[in-house]
């Protein structure tokens, strides 16, 4: 047990204090700004020109715009399918199976399976972006060993199916995460259990929904609270495969945020939507750790 | 357990397939970076070379790696070190409602970064850090309070009898945590640096706000405003490029394997 009445602690607690200065100065710069973000909400700032040095307070008008101009409710839209698809769907489901299944078998293949879709999680944002543009364009991968010897004429996949070849790159990108945290969780499930649901004429399907699944709830809802907002901010991977396009089929918050605040420069308006944002992520947190909390 | 032939032959082949798909993309990738007359079709190469890789460290592009290396071990040693000193104390010492604000710090944080990015960007205008030095201390700003929760955590795991023993025996505070505490929690240390320099080294939008000259770029932003460029795309050096990109963190990662599942579980029943 931890108490203050350690004598190494106590009689130098000036030392741990000032262990903790510099820690406490940088969170504090990270407040500091975080207010500052919230208060830029209210105001026209612009990145440049006159209303760089001359904004003024505008009261609610960028969150108004929110709702009455077109943008962000289109782009709140695809992010919702994009999260949907790629991270709830794509990585959890996907990365549970695989630990699920990769629980049974020999090492070799589980160490080959894991090495495969770790190299996709190691991979920089950009080089994935980079890589999944080239395997998805018109004299790419997929187009080189499917498409044309099917007989069919290539299909510039990135640019008529944006939004599918983004979610695709990014369970392609994401999965390993949630793989490690199930595999983690399934490796806490005792063999016993697992063995006695089994004699009592359990059947695989049974086992994994009705005894292994009620276990490691908690590490599925902690997995969902990180993948759902990570996805649901991820912008470097979108913004490099198709800048949001073509149109505006790709563009998600984050990557509408960004051109909102430094392409176009409205940096007030910009901070509303990032504050809206927050404020999405924070409702979906709370629904989160309510389903962890919930007692068994 | 008694296992059925058939099906797990079936399940093995299934995953043999998922994990051909898997890296079928990077077959394109060194296929490309080893041709020196690369095109960027998918085809083997008539002459094999290393003239794409020498391309790619020399000149800007080496200039570029060298960059991405400080930015990310410096952000990493730089959070590592201040996590240290604020978690072990943050760990021992009852300060009331720190799980609450640890954990509240961490929600800031998934915060998009964009948004903070607009005053951190202003105050490096204005500090004159619209360096490397700047992008280190922006990113080590925004990985603190993960590090210090996942450190604290660690710390938490280290039985404090040992350090009652050591004291009696003793040692100091510097000595108890210098051979105590930190040796114990090597392998939580060890993920909480390869997260952030990972982390650093993908990092993207920083930089590309913070790095307004090519010589200053990191290989992120490098890469990006490569093969943004529209036009004569050099497939070749492109893909050479992004293997030297991926390969510090791809190798980290396995240096640091078995630190890294122990890590992993820590994250897991913590988290």
């Amino acid at each position: 047990m931890k108490n203050q009445s350690n004598p190494w602690l106590t009689s130098n607690l000036l030392v741990l204090g000032l262990g903790m200065l510099p820690a406490a100065l940088l969170i504090g710069v990270l407040l500091y700004f975080t207010a500052w973000a919230f208060a830029f909400s209210f105001t026209d700032l612009a990145l440049v020109g006159r209303k760089s040095v001359e904004w003024s307070w505008v009261g609610l008008q960028n969150f108004e715009r929110l709702f009455t101009r077109k943008g962000f409710l289109d782009a709140l839209w695809t992010t919702v399918v994009f999260v949907f698809f790629s991270a709830i769907v794509g990585q959890s489901v996907l990365g549970f199976l695989l630990a699920a299944t990769l629980r049974g078998t020999q090492s070799t293949i589980r160490s080959v399976v894991e090495v495969c879709i770790m190299l996709g999680w190691l991979l920089p944002d950009i080089v994935a972006a980079f890589l999944w543009s080239a395997t998805t364009s018109q004299t790419g991968l997929i187009n080189a060993l499917i498409v044309v010897p099917l007989g069919f004429p290539p299909i510039s996949f990135i640019n008529d199916y944006a939004l599918p070849v983004v979610i695709v790159a990014n369970v392609w990108k994401g999965t390993a995460w949630s793989y490690l945290l199930f595999s983690a969780a399934l490796d806490s499930v005792s063999r016993e259990v697992v063995e006695a649901a089994k004699v009592d004429g359990a059947t695989p399907l049974q086992r994994i929904w009705l005894v292994m699944l009620p276990i490691i709830r908690p590490h599925i809802a902690t997995n969902m609270l990180f993948i759902t907002i990570w996805t649901f901010t991820y912008f470097p991977l979108i913004f490099a495969m198709t800048g949001g396009g073509p149109g505006r089929q790709t563009e998600t918050l984050a990557v509408f945020l960004y051109n909102q605040s430094f392409a176009r420069g409205n940096l007030g308006f910009g901070s509303a939507i990032s504050v809206a944002m927050l404020a999405i992520v924070g409702v979906l947190s709370i629904f989160y750790l309510r389903l962890l909390r919930e007692p068994k | 357990m008694e296992t059925n032939p058939t099906h797990s032959r079936l399940t093995a082949i299934a995953l043999t397939f998922m994990a051909i798909i898997w890296v079928s993309p990077f077959s394109w990738l060194f296929l490309n970076a080893f041709n020196t007359a690369s095109t960027g079709q998918l085809e083997i190469p008539r002459s094999v070379g290393l003239d794409n890789f020498a391309m790619a460290i020399s000149g800007n592009a080496g200039r570029q790696f060298l960059n991405s290396m400080l930015i990310a071990a410096g952000t990493a040693t730089l959070s590592v070190v201040v996590g240290i000193a604020a978690a072990y104390p943050l760990s021992r010492l009852r300060i009331p409602g720190r799980n609450a604000f640890l954990w509240t710090l961490v929600l800031l944080r998934m915060l998009p970064s964009a948004g903070v990015l607009v005053p951190l960007y202003f105050a490096a205008q204005r500090g004159g850090l619209l360096n490397q030095l700047g992008v280190i201390i922006a990113l080590t700003i925004l990985n603190l309070p993960f590090t210090l929760l996942l450190l604290k955590n660690f710390f938490d795991t280290v039985p404090i009898e040992l350090e009652e023993a050591a004291y009696v025996e003793g040692a100091t505070l510097f000595q108890i945590v210098t051979r105590i505490v930190l040796p114990m929690s090597r392998a939580g240390i060890a993920v909480v640096w390869f997260f952030s320099f990972t982390g650093a080294w993908n990092e993207f939008l920083l930089p590309l706000i913070f790095a307004r000259v090519q010589d200053a770029f990191p290989m992120s932003v490098g890469l990006y405003a490569a093969f943004g460029q529209q036009g004569a795309i050099n497939y070749g050096f492109l893909t050479a490029y992004s293997i030297i990109y991926a390969a510090p963190a791809v190798g980290v990662y396995f240096l640091l394997r078995r630190n890294m599942n122990t890590g992993f579980a820590g994250v897991g029943v913590k988290g």
